[in-house]
């Protein structure tokens, strides 16, 4: 209650989990919004593995997913940041962190 | 040259079951099997014969992919107690990519990456269209089944792939001929 009230005082709302679903080769969503320190989770539903790799400065990757495995990736900075699987380099997604 | 002689073998595979393509489930998982077996093989040539990173990349790709899926495709084979049946369209896609790969071998460096890119869209074009006309609606068992339309899009990735890497690699390949 207290932290809630806090919370809503300082008009800032506790991280949450977002989930990206990797099938059929894309990512579901392609394009997600989310807020500096949520969590983002991709996990691989697809029988061949992925990665999610971001482009740019402060490059993220979550490694190579194999079927049915997750990564995580918590964003720091605001601002758009796409991101790519490196092992089909023709998928991509983007997040707008906000 | 490569890549008319490789849809050749694949088109005279599926015309070879004209009017109705008719394998059993156990020639179907035979062909499945065999598609990724060779395109593994002819990827571990190409990790031999290139110097170009990306083509070696795509190469890594098509080893790992089309591993993954044999390995589910015997998980399925082992549920369903099938054991995969040599047949003629098997031994077609052999014989189409034995031919293949003497020619793709004599060759190296630049003239290799074309040569071999432009295999491999011909070869997943071809797989394409061997997953559409014939291998899906020939299959019986569900699962079986499902395991080909679960593959599909990563087939359609790798063309797509292909083609996009073909094209940053310039002229026409030059086979000699």
């Amino acid at each position: 209650m207290i932290i809630w009230l806090l919370l809503l005082l300082t008009g800032s709302t506790p991280p949450i989990t977002h989930t990206v679903e990797i099938r059929g080769m894309e990512f579901h969503p392609a394009v997600l919004t989310a807020a500096v320190g949520d969590t983002i989770v991709w996990i691989n539903r697809d029988i061949v593995p992925h990665t999610a790799t971001g482009a740019g400065k402060g490059r993220w990757d979550t490694g190579q997913l194999g079927q049915g495995a997750m990564g995580r990736y918590v964003p720091q900075h605001a601002g758009t940041a796409r991101y790519s699987c490196t092992l089909h380099p023709t998928m991509h997604g983007k997040l707008i962190i906000h | 040259m490569l890549a008319i002689a490789l849809t050749l073998a694949l088109t005279s595979a599926l015309q070879a079951q004209a009017p109705a393509p008719d394998l059993s489930d156990p020639e179907v998982a035979h062909v499945a099997v065999t598609a990724n077996r060779i395109d593994i093989d002819m990827a571990k040539l190409a990790q031999t014969h290139t110097r170009n990173g990306a083509v070696r990349q795509f190469a890594a790709t098509m080893i790992t992919d089309h591993t993954a899926v044999n390995s589910q495709a015997a998980a399925l084979t082992t549920k369903l107690g099938v054991t995969p049946k040599d047949n003629a369209v098997s031994q077609s896609l052999q014989t189409g990519a034995t031919q293949a790969r003497a020619s793709l071998d004599a060759l190296h460096g630049a003239a290799f990456d074309r040569a071999y890119m432009d295999r491999e869209i011909a070869y997943h074009q071809a797989v394409l269209d061997a997953i559409d006309q014939l291998l899906i609606p020939t299959t019986e068992n569900a699962e079986l089944r499902t395991l080909l339309v679960d593959v599909r899009p990563a087939i359609a990735t790798h063309l797509e792939h292909a083609k996009q890497l073909r094209s940053q690699l310039g002229a026409p390949a030059r086979t000699g001929k």
